[in-house]
């Protein structure tokens, strides 16, 4: 209690002692009364707000604003405003901290001019300071005229004024301070010049803005303007600058905007102005530097003054209107970027249009724009514009390309590339694609757990007859989005395609009454009719394999080619086939039945094991070491109607192992021929030498095994190999159309001109369509070689 | 609690006579806490024309405790005009965060001077607590405007509870309970105790009390090894334990916090001969301490640092200060600091001592 009490007698005298008052909490209306200079218009600079907070007190984060326009009270538009001509202000003194008394100085009569400061920096030879001088009292007082002779200018026989002005020149500031109290403490009758007071407060707010400024302390220079109107002249351009720069780091951008127009409209240094408009660029608008812009002076012979820094602002208006595709520019600025990427070097430029047109979904016009990009210089950007384009105009292959060895650079471009894949896939009818294409596709889609692409390879699969490989595609997507029904169909479909009932059944199970299709699977359908005649072909080139009566040339690896020539060629063998209509971009015709949450896939695994039947042939997985060498081999046969070759090849392995005589030979050549058809060809060649073989078996699997090392090598652009296998494969069996076409090919990329027009010749004399083509190719390519 | 004379006795006292002296007439009369003469050699030591404290035991920089310290002094050696230009170099250079805090350092050698904005909550309460000695010395509504806005600023974002206890985070980025695992992270040596009611009248909470309240609570929790002394920094993540990644110590910024407690007007007996207890070297010495060890880090000599446990000495049992502490021949910016703090004090209160 008495320690209370104590406490309360103190805090009243400290608050006493503090605000000479009794009561503490009188405190804001004493420390802060209303009005006072802060209030008072400023014709000649902007007028600035109050420091205040709500309740009226300045607060830590004072909700400051600066008025680059004026007050009501004058109503001078601000475009009105300028340096030269501005009213004269009652002599803004800066304020609050200002506790020297003003109660002696005459502020209501008229003030006389102090000229001191002039005869000083005149003295000094300070020439830049006594224009500014002389500039200042000029707008302070309109009457006043400036001595012809500043020197002149009568010392007022103050010594120790000189000294107190040739501090403030110096930058001396708090010495300046210091000399003032000094002397005030010394002379009690004796006032400060309020010039040299107001100089003063306006110097050191100006360091301590510029201080703020560099620490990026944005609310800081903010309050500091709104308190110094005296800053916010065209002679502190770059204090506008500072501020503008403040406004639009704390989001108020019209604000900045209003800070630079301030200095277009009224200040007149060329290269100030352009550096305005530069940096303005650095953090404003488009719509916003139109305006700015609309206060350009032409010069004398019609030009504008910013012309010098149109290409920058044209370069600039574009990136910032592809980030929105619903911007619009004026098309100038498009075209100015146009031609300097025309004329002009700079893979930058290119871009910068390349991707205008491209959100403006003008794809034909962007493709131009990132081909010529990567010329210059092939990068992630203009690979994935390049790509975007690609496959807007349906040439997913190309786009594939473009893009796969800069996949990893972004999300972006990691999403471009598998939407090049999926589409890719997606063709129909199904291109061909090299197999090392083919594999590194695969391999991003697993890296990336894609399972639209993974989807994709399902039914590319399946197109290509290989049920097998297509489950486990189908699967693979499943497994990332369990609740995708176009994966589920094409499961149930390539199931039923392997006579996979338990697995059909289980996937219905799952998926009952979610989806129609997947339901009414059993009954006959187109789809499943095509499906089943589709299986029935049997025999079917599989998928990594290219069977040489259908091997396709990757022809894009052929730098001339012309761009749309691109596209693979139409496969005759599989555009004869009945190709079933499957639902290649997968959008769900039925999705609106989905509803419950997707099962595990461990409950397809159980449902089926439950639901399993004793099954004939070889569908059940069984090991062929258990079985005798017959069994084995048969189960071999079996397994390759079903199309499943790697089992097929463990099969014959195993019949390989332990039979003997026919059996033993005709396993050789069914292990060979596995191998062959998932596209092993060492193995393949292996096999084929574990038995002797009846000639005519022997010679098919070389030829079979030559045709593959061949397109192998040709895949992988070992031309001069491609040759030799192809030469050596033409000793036992007389060349096809199709790898007459490789060859030439082959003889073009390695510029053997003569050769290849030979070889494509006497291929076009069949009608060959790809022989003419690469009549024509070599013609070009020989051209742009001469 | 037990001997406890009103805490705020001091402060309000040296106010008073400021309120007593009135308006602008300061410069007459009132007795000076600091010596002129010393005062004089302090400045020539350590005070830049730029009106900067120059801490040269720190390669010269400068720092908003030194620029709080030297506001105190110049008001204590009643120099208005010298406060005039301490206050000039403080606002410009150091006054520029974006919430009205200082930046705590400032570095004549680095470009830009100003690296790191971070604050240092006891610079700024020295500030504060300085501009509103000055302020209302010299009728300087500036001076207590400033203020005003540092100790709001103080209260809202430096002062926090944390387990029930309110807290006086060392600065406002690094220390808090979500910036590091052992945080929140205080200084003992940062709660300038007498400054704390002055912050109340600048910006009235009753979290004021309880910050100087909790801090010698916590601050008689902080027996640490062997000597059983507080360490600089201190982690109250769970129980007071010296903070990771400082050097466990009782170091040179402990070695202030006897001073501040007797300048609040603390006569706690315990408190008071407890830490001056711990850190007697020799007659002649005190020390910085390795809190695990106990041993003595640096033996401190200076009369800045070795006139602080006479000063207990002095507040407890009356003890005449030696002669050799009572010289003031300025060597180094810290202990000459302190060594002006602790004579202005015994010389206002204690002068039975001298």
């Amino acid at each position: 209690m008495r320690k209370v009490l104590a406490t309360a007698v103190a805090v009243i005298a400290v608050a006493a002692a503090v605000y000479g008052l009794n009561d503490p909490y009188a405190v804001r209306d004493h420390v802060f009364p209303s009005g006072g200079a802060a209030e008072q218009a400023a014709p000649k600079l902007m007028v600035m707000g109050r420091v205040r907070g709500p309740d009226g007190l300045p607060v830590a984060q004072p909700s400051v604003d600066l008025q680059f326009e004026h007050t009501s009270s004058t109503g001078a538009p601000p475009m009105q405003l300028s340096q030269a001509d501005a009213a004269p202000a009652t002599s803004a003194p800066v304020q609050a901290q200002s506790s020297q008394p003003v109660s002696g100085t005459p502020q209501n009569t008229p003030p006389q001019v102090d000229e001191s400061a002039l005869r000083y920096f005149a003295a000094r030879n300070d020439q830049a300071r006594l224009q500014a001088e002389i500039s200042r009292l000029r707008a302070l007082y309109p009457d006043w005229t400036p001595p012809t002779d500043p020197l002149a200018v009568p010392q007022n026989g103050d010594p120790q004024l000189e000294n107190l002005w040739r501090l403030y020149a110096d930058g001396r500031f708090a010495e300046l301070r210091k000399a003032i109290a000094d002397r005030r403490a010394a002379e009690a009758s004796w006032q400060p010049p309020s010039d040299l007071i107001e100089r003063l407060e306006v110097a050191e707010a100006r360091a301590r803005l510029v201080n703020a400024s560099d620490l990026k302390q944005y609310q800081t220079v903010v309050e500091i303007g709104s308190q110094t109107p005296a800053l916010l002249t065209c002679s502190e351009v770059d204090i506008l600058w500072r501020i503008a720069e403040a406004f639009a780091e704390t989001d108020r951008d019209v604000r900045a905007k209003d800070a630079y127009n301030y200095v277009l409209k009224n200040c007149t240094d060329p290269q100030e102005r352009l550096a305005t408009v530069q940096k303005a660029s650095a953090v404003l608008d488009y719509a916003a530097m139109q305006d700015l812009l609309s206060s350009e002076h032409r010069n004398e012979d019609g030009s504008g003054e910013f012309d010098g820094i149109r290409d920058d602002l044209s370069r600039r208006f574009v990136a910032e209107a592809n980030e929105d595709p619903k911007m619009r520019i004026t098309d100038a600025y498009v075209s100015r970027v146009e031609k300097l990427a025309e004329d002009g070097s700079l893979a930058s430029d290119a871009l910068l249009v390349g991707w205008y047109r491209l959100r403006r979904e003008d794809t034909g016009a962007a493709e131009k724009w990132f081909r010529m990009a990567r010329e210059r210089e092939d990068s992630a950007s203009a690979s994935q514009g390049l790509a975007l384009c690609l496959i807007a105009k349906k040439s997913p292959q190309e786009a594939e390309d473009v893009m796969y060895r800069w996949r990893d650079d972004s999300d972006d471009a990691k999403n471009t590339y598998m939407a090049a894949t999926a589409n890719l896939l997606a063709i129909l009818p199904p291109p061909v694609l090299a197999e090392p294409v083919l594999q590194r596709i695969a391999a991003e889609v697993i890296k990336a757990k894609d399972e639209a692409s993974a989807q994709q390879f399902g039914w590319y699969a399946r197109n290509f007859n290989q049920p097998q490989t297509a489950a486990r595609w189908f699967e693979t997507a499943l497994s990332w989005k369990p609740d995708d029904e176009p994966s589920a169909y094409g499961l149930v479909l390539s199931r039923n395609q392997l006579n996979d009932q338990a697995g059909v059944a289980a996937v219905q199970r799952q998926w009952q009454g979610r989806s129609v299709r997947i339901a009414n699977l059993g009954e006959t359908t187109q789809e499943t009719l095509s499906a089943q005649q589709f299986a029935q072909q049997g025999g079917q080139p599989p998928m990594q394999q290219y069977p040489v009566q259908q091997q396709s040339y990757p022809v894009q690896q052929y730098a001339g080619q012309p761009v749309n020539n691109i596209q693979p060629m139409q496969q005759q063998p599989v555009a004869a086939r009945p190709v079933p209509v499957l639902p290649l971009n997968a959008p769900a015709p039925i999705a609106q039945t989905y509803a419950a949450p997707v099962r595990t896939a461990a409950n397809v695994v159980n449902t089926s094991s439950r639901g399993a039947r004793p099954q004939r042939g070889c569908s059940t997985t069984v090991d062929p070491d258990g079985l005798a060498p017959g069994a084995a081999l048969s189960r071999g046969w079996c397994l390759m109607e079903l199309n499943r070759p790697i089992e097929a090849a463990d099969a014959f392995g195993a019949a390989l192992k332990r039979g003997t005589g026919q059996v033993r030979e005709d396993a050789a050549y069914g292990q060979s021929l596995a191998y062959l058809r998932v596209g092993l060809t060492d193995n393949a060649a292996v096999s084929a030498t574990q038995a002797p073989l009846a000639r005519k078996r022997a010679s098919e699997l070389q030829v079979a095994i030559l045709s593959n090392r061949a397109t192998a090598a040709f895949d992988a652009g070992r031309y001069r190999d491609a040759l030799l296998f192809l030469d050596q494969r033409a000793q036992l069996e007389t060349e096809r159309v199709d790898l007459m076409v490789m060859r030439g090919y082959a003889y073009l990329n390695m510029k053997r001109y003569g050769d290849a027009m030979q070889i494509f010749e006497a291929a076009a004399q069949t009608g060959n369509r790809e022989a003419l083509r690469g009549l024509a190719d070599t013609r070009a390519a020989r051209n742009n070689d001469y | 609690m037990m001997f406890s004379r009103p805490l705020f006795a001091c402060a309000a006292v040296l106010l008073a006579t400021a309120m007593l002296l009135g308006g602008g007439l300061v410069n007459t009369a009132r007795a000076a806490g600091v010596a002129a003469a010393d005062w004089e050699s302090y400045k020539q030591k350590f005070l830049d024309g730029s009106g900067r404290i120059i801490d040269n035991g720190n390669d010269n920089i400068s720092h908003s405790e030194g620029q709080g310290y030297g506001l105190i002094l110049a008001y204590l050696a009643n120099n208005p005009a010298d406060f005039e230009q301490i206050w000039s170099f403080t606002r410009t250079e150091l006054l520029l965060r974006d919430d009205g805090l200082a930046v705590w350092k400032w570095d004549p050698n680095a470009k830009p001077h100003v690296i790191d904005t971070n604050n240092a909550s006891d610079g700024d309460l020295l500030i504060a607590y300085g501009l509103a000695l000055g302020g209302a010395a010299w009728s300087r509504t500036d001076y207590t405007a400033a203020a005003k806005g540092i100790a709001r600023t103080l209260l809202k974002s430096a002062i926090v509870e944390n387990g029930g206890r309110t807290l006086l985070l060392p600065g406002l980025e690094g220390f808090g309970k979500d910036d590091r695992e052992d945080g929140p992270i205080i200084n003992p040596s940062y709660w300038v105790y007498e400054a704390l009611p002055i912050m109340n009248m600048l910006a009235p909470s009753d979290r004021w009390q309880k910050l100087a309240d909790d801090g010698k609570f916590l601050l008689r929790a902080m027996r640490f090894g062997p000597r059983r002394l507080p360490a600089d920094w201190v982690s109250l993540a769970s129980q007071a334990k010296p903070a990771k990644g400082f050097p466990a110590e009782y170091g040179y910024n402990a070695v202030r916090i006897p001073l501040y407690l007797a300048r609040a007007g603390v006569a706690d007996r315990m408190l008071l001969t407890w830490l001056a207890e711990a850190t007697t070297v020799s007659p002649a010495a005190t020390g910085t301490f390795d809190v695990a060890t106990g041993q003595v880090k640096d033996t401190l000599t200076d009369p800045g640092y070795r006139l602080i446990n006479h000063m207990v000495a002095c507040v407890v049992d009356g003890t005449k200060l030696p002669d050799d502490v009572r010289r003031f021949e300025p060597v180094l910016y810290y202990p000459s600091t302190l060594q002006l703090l602790s004579m202005a004090f015994i010389a206002e209160k204690h002068p039975e001592c001298l």
